[in-house]
């Protein structure tokens, strides 16, 4: 392929020096390339009445640096009491409040949050947010020396973006299901494995620079990245993309005296998605001149909408969906006998990690294998020359099968998010009221024959139903996003339309059914 | 625009011996810092994903983009096909006795000045240009050689600098722009920068100085009278206290701005340390001589011989519109040993004068005459083993003594440039790092012995230690203290008693933050001292000599920062000429040009105080005044230096009744202003419930730094709705103005 190359750089001027800043007469910077840039962003660009900063009173808040402490402060708290209840409180899982917080209420509450807002989780995330007060040794003032080594996360692994983030949610929960740590189980567990992510975190923070634990190694990274895509908050965009071309000093992304450079490696001048946008506010603080919002957008634009569609996002999507469906899968009679036979003769027992590994593998193989027969049944096999002759780094090649499975997998993140999601139900609706009798145990007033303890919101019928209805719900999301991505995304590389279009939204309706059928099965096993 | 093939974006394409450029594409945002910068247009924007594809095959490993990408985004691996530079001759000196031959050599014929200007990238973003302390337009004069055109490469260098002759030869362009250079901060070789201003400013001839016609002014409006001396002639006249580098620097561009100029200097040269101080074999009188022969053709009033004392410092701001005091930092330490106040003790500045002379004059000098009339040279203990330590012992030397320079510092942090130590070491002077005088013994009154005990130095910055090992004793018969100077009290005492660091912490300018120069950490060549930080200290300096110390005098070169360079002190002179000639300022009697300017600095939270300081804003508009409204973060010392009044307005901060004060970024502002030299300020809050403390507060800031509070006035929610205190902004601007016209005269 071709492209035009850069400009070259602006003549020199024979004007005498500024006195004042005699430095930029001798820069000749070449002008940064601006062409195309209005269409490559239009579609992913929120509507510009859409920002929440344009609000005076809103801007003070974002503006002052001690927004992030006070969101982080409350969960930071809850966090370390969890940590010291699951050590020092009741050994009655429904009765501690560490592990009644944690497993009944909190998870539920970041999928919400994941699902409506993207990553909100992640401005007052206590674990990220613990270690980044040590790394920047303060709680909100912005400091200029940090502490700890600040690496870059090596680049074999970097280049492949949210995927050591999907291996580390998989590690994570296979544990979890070994210790059976959420069920919940003994809340010392729960607290050695918060515990242990907290360590970890300060351990990346201070080995590696900026949130390179968040952006890469964090096990809810991926989850909540891709998913939140689904959700409304664009996150910090900028106001004038012309603006941020013609800006000389990227304060956003470096740091300036009011905030730091992004901790997440985002500039808020090429945003197309909420996909790596913290809600730090760094770069709304940072920014000279004040050309950040922070943006609300259209559900769903940042599944739908992104020009660059990233293939760690497509796997992640796919491995998750692994996931999902070996939870789901796990409580039914057919996977028992089928792990009860694997244990006969690999000796290993639940959770055993070649069934873990192979099933969540497989249904990801088995999404990415039906993307393969369809790109080569549906795709031209001459894509438009620019997709091809490049050849680039993992996240953005091209190929035949990228150009099906990548933009397929994009439209199954509602889909795979509502799944998460009614996976939570149970635990909500069989056991939220149990958080009351948790804090009434450390008066000696919670126990186990309280009738909040044994109050259930739904039975379990009714929690299927709903269950059955957010995944229906996911379906329809999904159907709508994939309907439009193929318009968007498929029309072009494709010579059947119609077949293009059925064939995906085939494979959505395949995975809401799969959910559907499994959760009727599962009963509301939590 | 061409069009090229889109590079494939793969470190491992490139063979072995070229380097490659790799976008880590996951965290590339696109934002072109890099591209835009790359200065072979190795880098290019991919539209379609809108991250930056490498091109190896045009990648010269320079790293720029590694050091400017926000996001570390870009890896260079392989050499950095920096080229090999020209050698340059450092002669050594077989003969030394008398010897005024310069040991270093520039570029000798014009194929290799073209060789060696071909190694200039010509960066988009020259980091070198920040490196040079003068902000010298190296690329360009680079690129005019490459064009074989000396004169327009002498022309771009006279735009920044009055002595590129003399800077190509005694600055330290390792810390400097060659440390700066792109080169060296990806580790190689930089380009000879210093070698090739010296082939421009030794070949090309110097042009005469061009001076301005004197500056259209308000004299039209009629003389003004004041103690019967007439103010007709509006020309800006100033005096230059100082001959030296600062002294030059000021005088050039005053000169070339059109003012009227006299310089004061006490010694019967002119040139300061340039003539004394620096010695023939690394700058010859020939070329220290040539920047005054120039200022003087272009009418400079140099009156030489003439001593300004303290006292006269106080009186010259009233026959000169304005004074630059460029005196420098005169003052020699001394070690306070037992014996130091024998005779045969001196400090370098009195050995330098005289080995100098003698020098120059081909005679013998007489402390260093053979001690015993036996024929055996005389030996010179320097203590010290900086660079004047080096010219010392050097000088010694050349007439005939042997010479030992002890310096209690690790040779590791000492700071002496790496080939002023070679070649003192190849004339054989013995240096001795780690040691230090503690004893000076002598015979009939006059330095006879030294005793030598080790000392041990852990870690740069850190004051040795003497320790108790075996003591060496040598036979000496002159000691020359060379170990720095200091600024006299009195001259310290227009500082503010401070000097202006050139060190500096907090946050880097923004414009300075994009270029490469600060994302490295320091490359060996600039000797494991990080030159972006040394470049930013250096910049800091040279921005505050645009502020006055005292009224209408303002004060450049080693007296404002204590013992710099050469290049640091012409550049600072410069740029307080810039200053007086922006300000144009006038002493009493004589009419000033323009109006008077007021900068006013609003810290605001909700528009409340921005709204209050506009009303005063147009006030002092329709009162005649030249008015800046900028946020007060954005004041820094150019804003102040433009300005001749300042009005702070700030909102109030507290709760309700308790910690009532201005707000926290205005009193952190006030903390950090730099000398204000009596210029008139006026102070305005607007508060909810109660300003409390916050006018007197503010005053009392103000008024430390040397400010004089004419007017200050808080204003509440009531006059803000009721419209009471409605003339307030015009008696505000009447104060301030009144006040400002009264010191004008």
């Amino acid at each position: 392929m071709t492209i035009t190359a850069p400009p070259d750089r602006p003549p020199r001027s024979d004007a005498p020096p500024d006195p004042f800043d005699p430095v930029p007469v001798a820069v000749h910077l070449r002008p940064p390339r601006r062409d195309g840039v209005a269409e490559r962003f239009a579609a992913t660009d929120p509507p510009r009445g859409w920002d929440v900063a344009a609000h005076p009173r809103v801007a003070r808040v974002l503006h002052n640096r001690k927004l992030q402490f006070f969101l982080i402060l409350p969960n930071q708290l809850v966090f370390w009491l969890v940590i010291m209840l699951g050590l020092l409180g009741t050994v009655v899982p429904g009765l501690n409040f560490g592990t009644a917080i944690t497993w009944y209420i909190w998870f539920c509450l970041v999928f919400v949050m994941m699902v409506v807002v993207g990553r909100a989780w992640c401005a007052m995330c206590p674990f990220g947010g613990f270690a980044e007060w040590i790394q920047r040794r303060t709680f909100w003032q912005r400091t200029q020396k940090t502490l700890g080594l600040g690496r870059k996360l090596p680049e074999p692994i970097a280049r492949y973006g949210l995927l050591l983030s999907v291996g580390s949610f998989l590690l994570l929960t296979w544990i979890e299901e070994f210790f059976n740590i959420a069920g919940p189980g003994n809340p010392m567990d729960t607290s050695l494995m918060v515990l242990g992510i907290v360590t970890s975190a300060l351990i990346f923070f201070l080995v590696f620079e900026r949130r390179t634990f968040c952006r890469y190694v964090c096990p809810l990274s991926a989850l909540i990245g891709s998913v939140g895509a689904v959700g409304t908050a664009a996150g910090f965009r900028t106001r004038d993309r012309q603006v941020c071309l013609d800006c000389k000093t990227k304060d956003c992304m470096r740091g300036s005296e009011e905030g730091f450079g992004c901790p997440w490696y985002t500039w808020p001048g090429s945003a197309d998605s909420n996909l790596t946008c913290g809600l730090c506010s760094e770069c709304y603080k940072s920014c000279p001149s004040d050309n950040v919002g922070f943006y609300l957008q259209p559900p769903m634009t940042s599944v739908v909408a992104p020009n660059r569609r990233r293939a760690d996002v497509a796997w992640s999507v796919a491995l998750l969906w692994g996931l999902v469906f070996f939870q789901q899968f796990n409580a039914t009679n057919v996977y028992n006998s089928f792990d009860g036979w694997l244990a006969k003769y690999t000796g290993i027992h639940y959770p055993n990690p070649i069934d873990y590994l192979g099933i969540i593998v497989a249904m990801a193989a088995l999404v990415a294998g039906i993307a393969w027969v369809a790109s080569r049944a549906l795709v031209r096999p001459d894509l438009p020359q620019p997709l091809l002759s490049v050849k680039r780094s993992f996240i953005d090649k091209t190929s035949r099968f990228r150009a099906f499975f990548v933009p397929i997998s994009y439209g199954i993140i509602p889909v795979v998010g509502a799944d998460y999601f009614a996976r939570q139900l149970p635990k909500f609706f069989k056991h939220a009221a149990r958080i009351v009798p948790s804090v009434g145990a450390w008066f000696g007033a919670g126990s186990t024959h309280s009738s909040l303890y044994n109050t259930r919101m739904l039975s379990n019928p009714s929690i299927v139903v709903v269950q059955v209805a957010v995944i229906a719900l996911g379906t329809l999301a999904s159907a709508v996003a994939t309907w439009r991505i193929t318009t968007r995304d498929l029309a072009p590389v494709s010579d059947h339309p119609v077949a293009t279009r059925v064939t995906s939204l085939a494979i959505v309706a395949a995975v809401g059914l799969t959910a559907s059928i499994l959760y009727v099965l599962m009963h509301a096993a939590s | 625009m061409s069009v090229i093939d889109l590079p494939t974006d793969r470190a491992s394409d490139a063979p072995p011996d070229h380097p490659s450029v790799h976008v880590l594409g996951d965290r590339c945002a696109g934002c072109q810092e890099c591209s835009i910068r790359c200065p072979t247009g190795a880098l290019t924007l991919d539209s379609t994903t809108w991250t930056v594809v490498g091109d190896s095959s045009t990648c010269v490993g320079c790293r720029q983009c590694e050091r400017t990408c926000p996001f570390s985004a870009v890896v260079v691996e392989g050499p950095a096909l920096a080229g090999v530079r020209v050698p340059l001759v450092h002669e050594h000196v077989t003969d030394l006795a008398g010897s005024r031959t310069e040991t270093r050599h520039g570029i000798a014929s014009w194929a290799d000045a073209l060789a060696e200007a071909a190694r200039c990238l010509d960066c988009p973003d020259p980091t070198c240009v920040r490196g040079c302390p003068a902000h010298n337009d190296i690329p360009g004069f680079i690129r005019a050689i490459a064009d074989g055109d000396l004169d327009t490469a002498h022309a771009v260098l006279r735009r920044t600098t009055f002595l590129p002759d003399v800077c190509a030869r005694v600055c330290d362009q390792a810390v400097q722009c060659e440390g700066s250079c792109s080169w060296s901060l990806a580790g190689d070789v930089p380009v000879a920068i210093g070698a090739l201003e010296r082939f421009v400013a030794d070949n090309a001839p110097v042009p005469p100085l061009v001076t301005a016609a004197p500056p259209d002014t308000a004299a039209s409006d009629g003389p003004v009278e004041n103690g019967g001396r007439s103010a007709r002639t509006d020309r800006l006249e100033v005096a230059v206290v100082g001959s030296g580098p600062a002294g030059i620097g000021a005088a050039s561009a005053l000169v070339a701005g059109g003012a009227k100029v006299t310089v004061f200097e006490r010694d019967a040269d002119a040139g300061g340390l340039l003539r004394w101080g620096i010695p023939d074999f690394t700058l010859p009188d020939a070329v220290a001589r040539r920047p005054w022969e120039t200022l003087v053709d272009a009418g400079v009033d140099l009156r030489l011989g003439h001593e300004v004392s303290a006292a006269d410092l106080d009186l010259l701001p009233f026959d000169f519109d304005a004074v630059v005091v460029a005196a420098g930092a005169s003052v020699p330490l001394r070690l306070p040993v037992p014996g130091g106040d024998l005779d045969g003790v001196w400090d370098a500045t009195r050995f330098l004068t005289a080995a100098h002379a003698a020098l120059a004059h081909g005679t013998q000098l007489e402390a260093l005459r053979s001690p015993d009339g036996s024929g055996r040279a005389a030996r010179v203990l320097v203590l010290g083993a900086g660079n004047t330590a080096m010219d010392v012992a050097r000088s010694a030397r050349r007439l005939g003594a042997e010479a030992i320079c002890v310096d209690w510092m690790d040779r590791a942090f000492a700071p002496v440039r790496p080939d002023e130590l070679d070649e003192a070491a190849g004339e054989g002077v013995d240096v001795r790092f780690s040691t230090t005088a503690v004893r000076l013994e002598g015979e009939d009154g006059h330095v006879a012995r030294a005793q030598l005990a080790p000392t041990r130095q852990l870690k740069a910055g850190v004051t040795p230690e003497v320790l108790s090992g075996p003591v060496a004793v040598e036979e000496i018969d002159l000691v020359v203290m060379a170990m720095g100077y200091r600024v006299p009290p009195e001259l310290l005492e227009l500082d503010g008693g401070t000097l202006v660091p050139r060190r500096i912490g907090g946050f880097p300018d923004r414009r300075w933050l994009g270029s490469g120069i600060f994302a490295n950490p320091a490359p060996p060549f600039a000797r494991n001292q990080p030159v972006g930080a040394l470049a930013r200290g250096r910049e800091h300096a040279r921005t505050q000599a645009a502020l006055a110390r005292k009224e209408r005098t303002w004060v450049v070169g080693d007296a404002l920062v204590g013992p710099a360079t050469v290049v640091e002190a012409m550049a600072q002179g410069k740029r307080a000429a810039e200053a007086i000639l922006d300000r144009q300022p006038r002493r009493p009697g004589r009419a000033r040009p323009g109006g008077e300017r007021v900068l006013v600095a609003v810290e605001s939270q909700t528009g409340t105080t921005a709204a209050r300081a506009d009303a005063l804003a147009g006030a002092l508009v329709g009162a005649g005044a030249d008015v800046r409204v900028v946020p007060l973060t954005s004041v820094g010392t150019t804003e102040l230096a433009w300005a001749d009044a300042l009005v702070v307005a700030t909102w109030v901060e507290g709760l309700v009744v308790a910690k009532v004060g201005p707000a926290r970024a205005t009193s952190k502002w006030l903390d950090g202003l730099p000398p204000l030299a009596g210029m008139p300020v006026a102070l305005l809050c607007t508060y909810g419930v109660s300003p409390g403390r916050t006018l007197p507060l503010m005053r009392a800031s103000v008024e430390r730094h040397g400010g004089r509070v004419v007017a200050a006035e808080a204003f509440g929610r009531r006059s803000r709705s009721a419209g009471a205190g409605g003339n307030a902004p015009e008696a505000m601007a009447g104060a301030l103005l009144g006040t400002v016209a009264v010191r004008a005269g």
